[in-house]
């Protein structure tokens, strides 16, 4: 948790298009965070926890391997 | 910039602001022993306490009036995972400053008569490691870690 995520990757800014463009400030509220953790979560800046990881899967309704992906170089 | 990282800037400048008066107040109020004493020998006198505890105030106004003015600002005072975490790291650093003064105020001790360069050496690395702490915390806020 919470080191730079160069191996995961996240479909999180896609996703959010798909849902009908919701906004980080919308995710962060749904899922507890705030929304500069969001947006470093999306920039693979920062892993979430399993908790948050699967919170945000949820409120797009999607498996969590549909948001997270995990790829050895 | 979220409330986390106001709340870091305004103590990190309440910091500043009482550590420059508390120096620029004991190098007043201790001038006396400054043109008399050798560094060694000076001590902590009630008008330096004072001041501490003036600067002290300060510390504490500074921090309660800014933090009034962000929340005045900004509702949004909830604190996630990432903030904790970036707050640990910020205190390992700290930690370390702090450690670091500790020794050598240690070693002031042992080689001085006077309490004064202990107790402000001591001081000082507090107030280094704390600031170190809040800067660290805002660096990794700012980079989005």
């Amino acid at each position: 948790m919470g080191k730079r995520g160069g191996l995961i990757s996240n479909r999180i800014r896609v996703l959010r298009e798909e849902c009908g463009g919701i906004t980080q400030q919308d995710l962060a509220d749904a899922v507890g965070i705030t929304r500069q953790t969001v947006n470093a979560i999306e920039a693979n800046k920062y892993s979430p926890s399993l908790e948050v990881a699967f919170e945000i899967a949820r409120v797009f309704k999607v498996p969590l391997e549909q948001v997270f992906q995990y790829g050895k170089p | 910039m979220s409330f986390r990282e106001k709340s870091l800037w305004v103590m990190l400048f309440a910091m500043g602001i009482a550590a420059f008066f508390y120096g620029h107040a004991v190098a007043y109020v201790g001038h006396v022993q400054f043109e008399t004493l050798p560094f060694r020998a000076m001590t902590v006198d009630a008008p330096m306490v004072a001041m501490f505890h003036i600067a002290v105030a300060v510390l504490v106004a500074f921090a309660i009036l800014g933090h009034l003015l962000i929340v005045l600002f900004d509702q949004r005072t909830d604190e996630d995972e990432r903030d904790r975490l970036i707050a640990l790291k910020g205190a390992r650093v700290g930690g370390v400053v702090l450690a670091i003064g500790v020794f050598l105020s240690l070693w002031l001790a042992v080689v001085s008569t006077g309490n004064f360069g202990f107790t402000q050496l001591l001081l000082s690395f507090w107030v280094l490691a704390q600031m170190s702490d809040y800067a660290v915390q805002l660096w990794l806020q700012r980079q989005g870690r």
